[in-house]
């Protein structure tokens, strides 16, 4: 057995499958061939997992209990890509941030019409305004003239 | 490729039914053929899993998920490939995309070994090749060992490696399976195994030195 055929063999050995005859030529060319034992040494470190039945021996960490198929039994982390699922309702920060939105639209807007007026005063309107003879007449009086007005 | 067994883990007899007769009665609405099919299956998915996941839960959910897309897209199998082939390109997928979602580790293996874990290096440095074989089946550590060296691969480069060395694929098959070209499946196998000599060799440096 060459070098090559040993590194070949290495799998075999490990899952004990190969036959006693070219096991005993392995391990014959091993104790003979230095280069392949220290191959065989790192191959060894992850054979457990490679080359391992990956059968659970008694000191590893018991499997969860084993049942038959059901789609109900999803896995909790692979949850977020099933169409059910219940999601928050994503509609209500968006109305809220809409909200918001036209509120202080509409509070810029009357504040640069009457900056020194509060909110609430401009969206009152004034009664005085509202009469149709004295609005927008500048010569119109304030108030209604009385007698002693005249007289003095 | 993945034959069909005739026991399931438990120990009952499962029909001889082919899978692709059971498919079929499964997309003709008998859903009780599904849970057949993924006995006959199971015990192979979750063999792949164990190789890339070291955490049991991690494993098993993964090759429940495996089922339930194979069930979901089981429409759009095709008989031209085997049917376990077809449950194996899904079970690699999910894998492939679990080991790019997780915080990638440094390539590096971190050096906080385990009193335990030193005791096995130092087994692979000084016993012979039988007793290695020996004490590896009766030691989580060297599970452990092992899992820690193939994390330090990146996502590309342990899926060949598990492919190429777990499952005996051929280049052209994993390139299938993966959806690459075999050119690339070469280099990733190149890379990954000259990336494990390296950290290997540090390890048994550190069984050596303790």
């Amino acid at each position: 057995m060459n070098c090559f055929e040993a590194r070949q063999e290495f799998p075999a050995l490990w899952r004990k499958t190969a036959t006693a005859e070219r096991r005993a030529d392995l391990l014959g060319h091993l104790k003979g061939c230095d280069k392949c034992d220290h191959a065989f040494r790192v191959f060894a470190l992850t054979a457990p997992v490679l080359h391992g039945d990956m059968e659970q021996p008694a000191s590893r960490v018991s499997m969860p209990a084993r049942r038959e198929f059901s789609l109900a039994d999803r896995p909790r982390r692979f949850a977020s890509v099933t169409r059910e699922v219940s999601r928050p309702n994503r509609w209500i920060p968006m109305a809220a941030a809409a909200a918001i939105f036209v509120f202080a639209s509409s509070a810029a807007y009357l504040s640069t019409r009457a900056p020194n007026e509060s909110i609430g005063e401009a969206l009152s309107a004034p009664e005085l305004s509202l009469n149709p003879e004295t609005a927008g007449d500048p010569l119109a009086p304030e108030m209604p003239l009385t007698e002693s007005d005249l007289a003095s | 490729m993945w034959g069909r067994s005739a026991l399931s883990r438990e120990g009952c007899r499962l029909s001889d039914k082919p899978d692709e007769e059971l498919i079929a009665e499964v997309l003709g609405g008998h859903n009780d053929a599904f849970a057949e099919l993924a006995g006959r299956h199971r015990p192979r998915v979750e063999r792949l899993c164990r190789r890339f996941f070291s955490d049991e839960e991690m494993a098993h959910d993964i090759a429940q998920e495996s089922f339930i897309r194979a069930y979901t897209a089981l429409a759009s199998y095709r008989a031209e490939m085997p049917f376990g082939g077809w449950l194996r390109a899904i079970v690699v997928n999910l894998c492939y995309d679990e080991l790019r979602r997780r915080r990638r580790r440094p390539e590096e293996l971190v050096g906080d070994f385990s009193a335990p874990e030193v005791q096995w290096m130092q087994t692979a440095n000084v016993a012979s090749p039988e007793d290695i074989v020996g004490e590896a089946e009766e030691r989580r550590e060297a599970y452990d060992l092992a899992h820690r060296l193939l994390d330090t691969l990146k996502p590309d480069d342990r899926m060949v490696m598990v492919l190429k060395e777990s499952e005996d694929l051929s280049v052209s098959e994993i390139a299938q399976t993966l959806g690459w070209s075999e050119a690339k499946v070469k280099i990733r196998a190149f890379r990954a195994r000259q990336a494990l000599r390296k950290q290997a060799e540090r390890m048994l440096a550190t069984g050596r030195n303790r």
